[in-house]
């Protein structure tokens, strides 16, 4: 089969590492013309939208108003979610318990950025954290299955632990720090398989793992896109989609006013997700997340192509430190520097050559589109 | 001028970082080489790395993470747990660990105090006496885990073993371990006089301001914790979190 | 190449991993044959005096340091015991120092040390007097990790770089030539400990 010849969209810079784009005659990408065909008519970072989201707000308030707190709030430590929780607290007077996950993985800057935002905000913060002698071999099992969305278990352990909060506590309101503005373009699914997919997670466990999942938190997408919204109403929120939103000017407002500290990427709050994003997925399968990125904020205006070609023309990760990042990545794995290195030279995989629920999500997006629930979405 | 130690404690039991209220219930507070990464990174001025389960298994320390855990380590790390020989210590030392913890070991055999200072210097010996209140006034000392109580008297023992030649005595209260309301400023008053070599507690801190307070009070005294530097809030949320710098240099300040 | 010398007394894998960290090449120094290709020494030492100088003795590279560094002029830096031995003797022991720096080891006057024990356990701040290269880039206030009972008295002043104070003002940097000498730990000091580490390894020889 001959390599299909490389190519970079006029407009952003997804290119050819997707294999799956496709360029109209102008030599836009197909990512692009969702976002101006679906995305862009139906989002209204402006009045109207502000309009929409103090309403809803209110009503948060309002059904809230008995209880210790009116909502949850994902924290990372990342820019979006540490923006969202200034903003649910100070613009729309919520009053949000503040939910972290620690996998095992968080930087020091990720913590001291939690602690500052939850501090001076004066917020209550609850914090799960994942047994790690399973989340350990669970990363080890994706990492020998050679598949390319190794951060699953971090993923996956995120919303599953977030949902099962909300529904024990009987919280109605989840928000999130996802948007538009930053996020219009998505991953493809060929870089990142939907971490959701608990029959894929089951069965690279099944096949690579040596721990039985005890306490690791399993989800599964019909639970969380049909049980909770519809039957339990818990309702997912991202307030960033309803005003404009500038990451830049979010950062600097964090740094100015909280003393939050910047991170070199965006997701690099997590130590591994920083390895995984950086190095790991453009070294073994050439793919670059930073372009997904850069284009989401091209479209939107925040960066130019220019800038952007420019950044890309370096790696992702630090020459510098790399290699004491890759030790530390298997000595916490408890594997050797040459262990972590075979399973990087190992053949590639797809989430195809495991079990998985690809059929259910096509069925489901579908769906979705139509009822006008979700626009866009991965491919 | 010399500075008071501000020293993180963490428990290590089944692999895992533990939190415990009066050496009970143990909440999981995660993996503890991220755990001691984050306390580098923030620039601790010491750590204390406690293996509880060693002792009570009657096995030998798990030198694998003890060495993960001390090239993690710029600043001095002292590790407790299962050292009952001279050799083990040595082979602890040889991981790059500055100092080792003894606890139980020297209930039953006072003289290895003396017989590792021999071999790397009475710095390095720390003694960690696990303190409970006694019904009538004074304190007792039990061993694996706050479960057996010991016969010796506190302070006698205190007194040997600094002639045994130990380099540092950790006061641990049981009674105020994870409790988060203060030091047992009693335990402190009553034994300081009688240490003459520097001199650690442990249990009970709940807010910096407890620090602020045992400094104010003891000078120079190093002080040591493991809930506070864990958790944040009324919901014991796992967060690492250390002194910076400005907090650290108005604790000195409180110095009389 | 640093020479990290492993004679039984300190800890060597704390300077490994700093070096590591900086790419700076470096090699574990256990008998005169791993002294090849070396350019910079590294003299740990932790403990008492007499068993450090007993244990460098029976290392048997006693000779060949003498000669590296006396005659070859090779640099080298003594880490707290380290840098005591670098003298001619100590009050903490009966053998003789190195006799490398004109110095005596002398023992902390206790009634000058107000409310605190010996050792001198814990962090510190240094005052820099001399603006040599081994202390360029540190903090304006820089703190280091101090664990001594003992400290180092030059017969020459000019050789003392930094002194810090415990009870009384101490000689805490000393060089002479080739020799440098520290009290306090900077492979247990953070970031002005790693800068100092940095700075032996980057010097000119």
């Amino acid at each position: 089969m001959t390599k299909r010849k490389y190519q970079i969209c006029t407009k952003c810079v997804m290119d050819t590492t997707d294999t799956k784009i496709t360029f109209d005659e102008k030599g836009v990408c197909d990512h692009c013309n969702t976002f101006f065909k679906d995305i862009k008519p139906n989002w209204h970072p402006d009045d109207k939208g502000w309009q929409e989201i103090v309403s809803i707000s209110d009503k948060i308030k309002e059904e809230g108003k008995d209880k210790d707190f009116d909502c949850i709030i994902g924290m990372s430590g990342g820019i979006d979610s540490s923006y969202l929780l200034y903003l649910a607290v100070k613009k729309l007077g919520l009053r949000p318990l503040v939910f972290h996950v620690d996998a095992g993985w968080n930087s020091e800057k990720a913590v001291h950025n939690i602690e500052v935002i939850v501090d001076k905000l004066e917020l209550d913060l609850y914090t799960e954290v994942i047994d790690w002698e399973e989340m350990k071999d669970l990363q080890l099992a994706y990492f020998k299955s050679g598949v390319s969305t190794i951060d699953t278990p971090q993923d996956h352990s995120f919303f599953a632990t977030m949902y099962k909060f909300a529904t024990k506590y009987d919280v109605k309101y989840i928000l999130t720090g996802g948007n538009y503005s930053t996020e219009c373009i998505r991953n493809p699914l060929e870089w990142m398989y939907y971490q959701s997919d608990s029959i894929q997670l089951k069965d690279i466990h099944s096949k690579f793992g040596t721990k039985p999942l005890k306490n690791y938190p399993v989800t599964n997408i019909l639970w969380h896109k049909v049980w909770l919204p519809y039957v339990k109403k818990i309702k997912l929120i991202r307030p960033l989609d309803f005003m404009p939103y500038d990451k830049e000017e979010a950062t600097q407002f964090l740094v100015d006013e909280f003393g939050y500290q910047r991170y070199a990427q965006k997701h690099f709050e997590s130590r591994f997700t920083k390895f995984y994003e950086a190095y790991w997925l453009p070294e073994k399968f050439g793919y670059d997340t930073r372009k997904v990125q850069y284009s989401s904020l091209i479209l939107t205006g925040q960066m130019t192509r220019e800038e952007s070609l420019e950044r890309l023309k370096t790696p992702a990760f630090d020459k510098e430190s790399i290699k004491q990042d890759f030790e530390y990545i298997a000595t916490k794995l408890g594997i050797s520097v040459e262990e972590l290195q075979s399973y990087l030279d190992a053949p590639n995989k797809t989430y195809k050559d495991y079990k998985n629920q690809m059929s259910i999500y096509d069925i489901g997006a579908k769906v979705l589109r139509i009822l006008g629930v979700e626009k866009g979405g991965k491919r | 001028m010399l500075a008071p130690r501000i020293i993180p404690c963490l428990l290590v039991h089944n692999k895992g970082l533990v939190k415990t209220v009066k050496f009970k219930e143990g909440k999981y507070v995660g993996d503890p080489i991220n755990a001691v990464k984050i306390f580098n990174e923030k620039e601790s001025d010491e750590l204390m790395v406690l293996d509880i389960d060693a002792t009570v298994e009657n096995r030998e320390p798990d030198y694998k993470m003890i060495e993960n855990l001390a090239v993690e380590c710029r600043m001095p790390l002292c590790y407790g747990g299962g050292i009952k020989t001279v050799e083990q210590a040595q082979q602890i030392f040889n991981l790059g660990v500055e100092k080792i913890a003894l606890s139980s070991a020297v209930l039953e055999n006072p003289s290895l105090v003396s017989e590792i200072a021999k071999e790397v210097g009475n710095q390095s010996v720390v003694v960690v006496l696990d303190v409970k209140k006694k019904m009538f006034g004074g304190y007792d000392i039990y061993t694996h885990n706050g479960t057996k109580k010991s016969k010796v008297s506190l302070e006698d023992f205190i007194k040997e073993l600094q002639e045994l030649g130990a380099g540092e005595i950790v006061l641990n209260s049981i009674d105020n371990d994870g409790v988060m309301k203060g030091y047992d400023i009693n335990l402190i008053t009553k034994l300081k006089p009688l240490i003459h070599t520097p001199m650690t507690v442990l249990g009970g801190a709940g807010t910096l301001k407890d620090i602020e307070n045992l400094v104010s009070e003891f000078g120079i005294i190093g002080c040591s914790a493991g809930s506070l530097f864990v958790f944040k809030g009324k919901y014991k949320a796992v967060l690492i979190n250390y002194p910076k710098k400005e907090e650290k240099e108005k604790i000195i300040k409180g110095i009389k | 190449m640093i020479g990290i010398i492993d004679y039984g007394v300190g800890n060597i894998k704390a300077f490994a991993n700093i070096y590591k960290n900086f790419d700076i090449p470096y090699k574990i120094v256990k008998n005169i044959d791993d002294f090849k290709n070396v350019t910079k020494l590294i003299l740990p030492g932790v403990g008492s005096f007499d068993h450090a100088m007993t244990s460098l003795q029976n290392s048997g590279m006693r000779e060949e340091l003498d000669k590296l560094v006396l005659e070859n002029k090779v640099p080298i830096i003594g880490i707290c015991v380290g840098m005591q031995m670098l003298a001619n003797s100590s009050d903490e022991g009966e053998l003789k120092g190195l006799g490398w720096i004109e110095a005596e080891v002398k023992k902390f006057d206790k009634s000058k040390i107000i409310n605190a024990p010996l050792p001198h356990m814990g962090w510190n701040s240094l005052n820099i007097q001399e603006n040599k290269q081994i202390v360029s880039a540190l903090d304006s206030d820089p703190r280091f990790y101090f664990l001594h009972s003992y400290y180092f008295e030059c017969k020459n002043k000019e050789d003392v770089i930094a002194t810090a104070t415990y009870g009384e003002e101490f000689e805490c940097i000393v060089n002479h030539n080739n020799i440098y000498g520290i009290q306090c730990h900077p492979e247990k000091s953070h970031h002005n400990g790693m800068q100092l580490l940095k700075n032996f390894g980057e010097l000119k020889c």
